[in-house]
């Protein structure tokens, strides 16, 4: 067998149970026993069924919220608060309606170390390869859906995160226009010249969990623990319509209906 | 009617999934898969034809070699891209030439919404005006600051990159 060089380990979750109220009352018990390592260059996606603890996960990640049990570890040390490390994008683009795109692109940088001149040229940067050039001067309240999230990425991505994580980043788009953002976060991703290093996502949509990620961590229902792991090898750009997609689509939808 | 009435997203969204079919679908076969009515994607069908971006013909869509081209440039070069195909449209052609003939590059968005309405009485000027302004930002044609309710002349996509 071929030696494969292991990939840094970013975040490691062991054994993580969250649970709200005390922990021999089973229904509170939101996730429980979950064991997941995000390594270097991964795409990673989380599916299960509506209440598994899908982003609640994503939180105890980012330490916005404790385990009851278990350990977060970043780069192999326990961290235990907020990561600095990670974004977040939100499913309702959580953006500030009484500032511009600019403005609110620039939130990202808050608390960091940055001369003015710098987060200028930050926010411009960004603003550029997220494709919200001429909208600088622009309200939330005037941006369609699709615009609007490519502001909560844009602010997502300024501070160069080590890893993005997104909550439903595509559910509140109508169809064509999350058809076209997802292709364009696949284009930032594989520009290795861009932050960040891994993605995880929280989607129901398999489809498109299947269509974006290198690995997706299928959650079971309430309390949520690992069903499965699937691997998904093939390469990109990859044809949302092929035998193969199809397959693992099933498979997944199979094991979380 | 030379101004497209859809959000851009939808546009190359709709390109992207003729793209995954090879180039040719039935539109009917784009609403299904979509889980929509024909009636929510009529519209950026219209504008993707306005834009010369696909070609419909009998109920097939069908992707047009500009509609390719769009597809494979990155985000600047689509911008670029559409920069030339929407300035080239009649009616918004005549918009930016009210702009920057008669009040040198700058306009209040008053005088926008008089021009299309004397222009173009038959239609509602408030949303065309948002049209005007989704993709005149986009494709880097025209500034709009709803603060000062003035609408300027673009500087245009940068050449290089």
């Amino acid at each position: 067998m071929a030696e494969r060089v292991e990939l840094a380990k970013l975040v490691e979750l062991r054994n993580v149970t969250k649970a709200y109220g005390p922990l021999t009352q089973r229904p509170h018990v939101v996730l429980e026993h979950i064991n997941l390592t995000v390594r270097q260059h991964e795409f990673i996606s989380i599916v299960g069924p509506s209440g598994c603890g899908k982003s609640t996960m994503l939180r105890i990640m980012m330490g916005l919220t404790k385990p009851e049990d278990g350990e977060v570890y970043y780069h192999g040390q326990e961290i235990g608060r907020v990561c600095e490390a990670m974004s977040m994008v939100f499913q309702t683009f959580a953006l500030f309606p009484w500032l511009n795109v600019q403005e609110n692109v620039e939130i990202g940088l808050e608390g960091k170390p940055f001369s003015k001149e710098e987060r200028k040229k930050r926010v411009t940067d960004m603003v550029k390869v997220i494709g919200l050039e001429g909208y600088e001067e622009a309200y939330p309240r005037e941006l369609s859906g699709g615009m609007k999230q490519r502001v909560g990425i844009a602010r997502a991505l300024v501070s160069e995160p080590e890893i993005l994580l997104m909550d439903e980043p595509f559910s509140a788009l109508d169809p064509l226009t999350s058809t076209h953002l997802r292709e364009e976060v696949l284009h930032l991703w594989e520009n290795p010249d861009l932050p960040p290093e891994a993605v995880v996502m929280v989607t129901h949509n398999v489809e498109e969990a299947v269509y974006m990620s290198d690995r997706i961590i299928v959650l079971t229902t309430r309390p949520g623990t690992i069903a499965r792991e699937v691997k998904i090898d093939l390469p990109r750009p990859r044809d949302p319509r092929s035998p193969e997609i199809y397959r693992i689509v099933d498979e997944i939808t199979g094991l979380i209906a | 009617m030379t101004i497209p009435r859809a959000q851009v997203g939808t546009v190359i969204g709709l390109l992207e999934i003729l793209r995954d079919f090879h180039g040719k679908v039935d539109l009917a076969k784009v609403a299904d898969e979509l889980r929509l009515e024909l009636d929510d994607i009529l519209p950026a069908v219209d504008a993707a034809k306005l834009l010369k971006l696909i070609q419909v013909n009998a109920g097939d869509l069908i992707l047009t070699g500009e509609g390719t081209t769009l597809l494979s440039k990155g985000i600047s070069g689509r911008k670029r891209e559409l920069y030339n195909v929407v300035s080239s449209l009649g009616e918004i052609n005549g918009i930016l030439n009210f702009i920057r003939k008669e009040h040198g590059g700058t306009v209040t968005k008053e005088d926008l919404l008089s021009f299309i309405r004397q222009e173009m009485p038959d239609v509602d000027a408030q949303q065309t005006f948002s049209w005007i302004v989704e993709w005149g930002r986009y494709a880097l044609l025209l500034r709009y600051d709803d603060n000062t309710q003035k609408i300027k002349l673009a500087k245009g996509p940068t050449k290089a990159s």
